[in-house]
């Protein structure tokens, strides 16, 4: 094996997709000269992924995380490109790279669902061959991590979703991959849950040295659990850095949702330095904070003392703010001659 | 190397034992559908009885009355045991799901197939158990000898010829959208070549012939003809002709596989 657990050159997958217009005349037309479009779901993507890191891998829904997660694992045979993970070809060898690579899907359950998950693991143990003693050991180990006790006897269909992403990534870590891609693993969950996953898979990261791929368009993702950023637009790799930088230049900007109780305190207006404001109905203020000029606590303190609160909650920008942010300091970057690290 | 294939086979033996599980949950339905055996097999011994004029010694090819009601039991029984894996197929394709198979150390042809025959098992049984108690009360139990035993040895290849049959259909959901309207025709010409509604013997003459060179009568035929009208010189026979056919479609499966899993648009986030 290499020295890099991933290493992808020029991938690229395109799809012809049916092109059909409405009405029925259209239909018929279509059934005797249907008109294909290509789409370039992933375009030239190049990575280099060292054992042991942790990446995000980033981008709005349709970006082509996805697709580039299924041609690693060997699922889709990519139209051009190369890629070497643990060493393997992954379409060409995915029965041999299978046993070493881990993977959760957040929109697809690898548990049985009318079944409770101890006979997921079970079969698990069975297919990835591991041996019987090895397996106990583990598995109890994983039980008590991810706190499955009092809900492995549960069948699947009974599980909240938060129980059921816990006993889907601990089945996933049951064989020790080298390798594990989680793809949107915690979309759906409510923040607790979130937070508590991000930490879990973290652990086993570094107690074990087990390579994290990981995609979202949750950017809350990655600042827990990922030491690198890779941002995917388009098909293409458009930023590729540490997640420090990428928290310091791009995700600086919080969003502050204030309701407030009356109806006349929108006439106040916010004067703050990086902090800019937007109606969104008449009690509804959205507040974008630039966190690198004014601390996010400082505006919390100023609002509980001018406002009358229903409510108040933090979000990170969605995803299509980050990129278009990335994409301005491009600009600007290209602007001023300035060149990149 | 020894220790290796009990591992291997370990593994497909845990998928055949788990979907026998997970069926379990699909019980009541699987009675449910019983009931439908009840009504057809009612008609057919109404039917059947006026065909042989309530005369119980009379034969028809070969065939008494009794033996043909039986006859119906063990090939609807065969019948309504075949998990629908066409659907289910189409199904991985068009949600996704594929990708959960295709990504673990285990053959997807191989997966689909413990598991067809994992819930075939159970099916089979709930629906012999219903049949019979039906054919039992209104027919008595023929002098079946050896046949019951012949029944279960052919029926293990009954099911995998079955299984490749609609496998290579199921498959074409790698590159159609749609793979009901060739199910739909599967199924037909099993319920007419492949013998099922009458035993081979009560068609004409070039039809038997074209029959026998079809692998259709090796999923009801071959089985439910063993069972009621046993013949030791034919159990060999028999069951070189299936495995025979289980060879050449496992062939055709597992190309068509290869080819479609290159063109596969795995769907979904």
């Amino acid at each position: 094996m290499g020295m890099y657990a991933l290493e992808v050159q020029k991938l690229t997958k395109t799809f012809a997709v049916k092109q059909k217009k409405a009405g029925f005349k259209e239909s018929v037309r279509s059934l005797f000269k249907p008109q294909w479009q290509v789409k370039e779901a992933v375009k030239n993507v190049d990575l280099l992924v060292k054992p042991g890191e942790t990446v995000a891998f980033l981008g709005p829904n349709g970006a082509g995380k996805s697709t580039t997660i299924k041609m690693l694992t060997g699922i889709l045979h990519p139209t051009s490109g190369d890629a070497q993970v643990l060493g393997c070809n992954p379409w060409k060898e995915r029965g041999r790279l299978a046993f070493r690579i881990g993977t959760v899907f957040g929109q697809k359950s690898q548990l049985w669902y009318h079944l409770p998950p101890a006979d997921s693991f079970e079969l698990m143990s069975r297919v990835y061959e591991l041996r019987r003693s090895d397996y106990l050991i583990r598995r109890d180990l994983l039980i008590e991590r991810f706190e499955l006790g009092a809900h492995l006897q549960t069948p699947v269909r009974k599980l909240s979703l938060g129980e059921r992403m816990r006993c889907e990534i601990a089945v996933a870590f049951l064989h020790r991959p080298q390798l594990l891609f989680l793809d949107e693993p915690t979309i759906g969950l409510d923040v607790i849950i979130k937070q508590r996953i991000r930490e879990l898979i973290a652990e086993l990261n570094r107690e074990e040295g087990t390579t994290v791929f990981l995609t979202s368009h949750d950017p809350g993702d990655i600042e827990r659990l990922c030491k690198r950023a890779i941002i995917i637009h388009h098909g293409g790799v458009i930023l590729d850095d540490p997640v420090d930088r990428l928290k310091r230049e791009v995700l600086k900007y919080k969003t502050i949702r204030l309701k407030l109780r009356e109806q006349e305190q929108q006439a106040m207006s916010f004067r703050m330095d990086g902090v800019s404001a937007a109606y969104e109905d008449s009690c509804t203020i959205l507040l974008s904070v630039d966190t690198n000029v004014t601390r996010i606590e400082t505006v919390l303190a100023f609002i509980v003392e001018h406002y009358t609160l229903e409510d108040v909650t933090i979000e990170d920008p969605p995803m299509e703010e980050v990129i278009k942010h990335i994409y301005a300091s491009e600009k600007a970057n290209l602007l001023l001659g300035a060149e990149g690290e | 190397m020894n220790n290796r294939l009990l591992l291997k086979w370990k593994k497909y033996e845990a998928v055949g034992i788990i979907t026998l599980r997970h069926q379990f949950a699909y019980i009541t339905d699987l009675l449910l559908r019983s009931v439908f055996l009840l009504l057809i097999l009612y008609i057919f011994i109404q039917l059947w009885q006026a065909a042989y004029q309530g005369d119980a010694d009379a034969v028809i090819a070969g065939f008494s009355l009794q033996q043909i009601i039986w006859y119906l039991v063990f090939a609807e029984a065969i019948t309504m045991a075949k998990p629908p894996i066409g659907a289910k197929i189409e199904e991985e394709v068009k949600s996704g799901d594929i990708a959960v198979r295709l990504i673990r150390p285990l053959s997807y042809v191989g997966f689909h197939y413990m598991s067809y025959m994992g819930e075939a098992t159970l099916r089979f049984f709930i629906h012999l158990a219903v049949g019979s108690s039906i054919a039992l009360s209104f027919m008595g139990a023929p002098e079946f000898g050896s046949g019951l035993a012949a029944l279960f040895m052919l029926s293990i290849g009954a099911f995998t010829v079955a299984f490749m049959l609609h496998m290579i259909i199921a498959l074409f959901a790698f590159w159609l959208e749609e793979t009901r309207g060739l199910e739909f025709v599967m199924q037909k010409l099993q319920f007419t070549v492949g013998g099922m509604l009458l035993p081979l013997e009560m068609m004409p003459e070039w039809l038997q012939r074209i029959c026998a060179w079809l692998p259709f009568q090796t999923v009801l035929y071959f089985p439910a003809k063993m069972a009621v009208a046993y013949d030791a010189k034919l159990l060999i026979p028999y069951l070189a002709i299936q495995w025979g056919w289980v060879v050449v479609l496992a062939v055709v499966v597992i190309m068509t596989y290869r080819t479609g899993v290159k063109k596969l648009h795995v769907n979904g986030g």
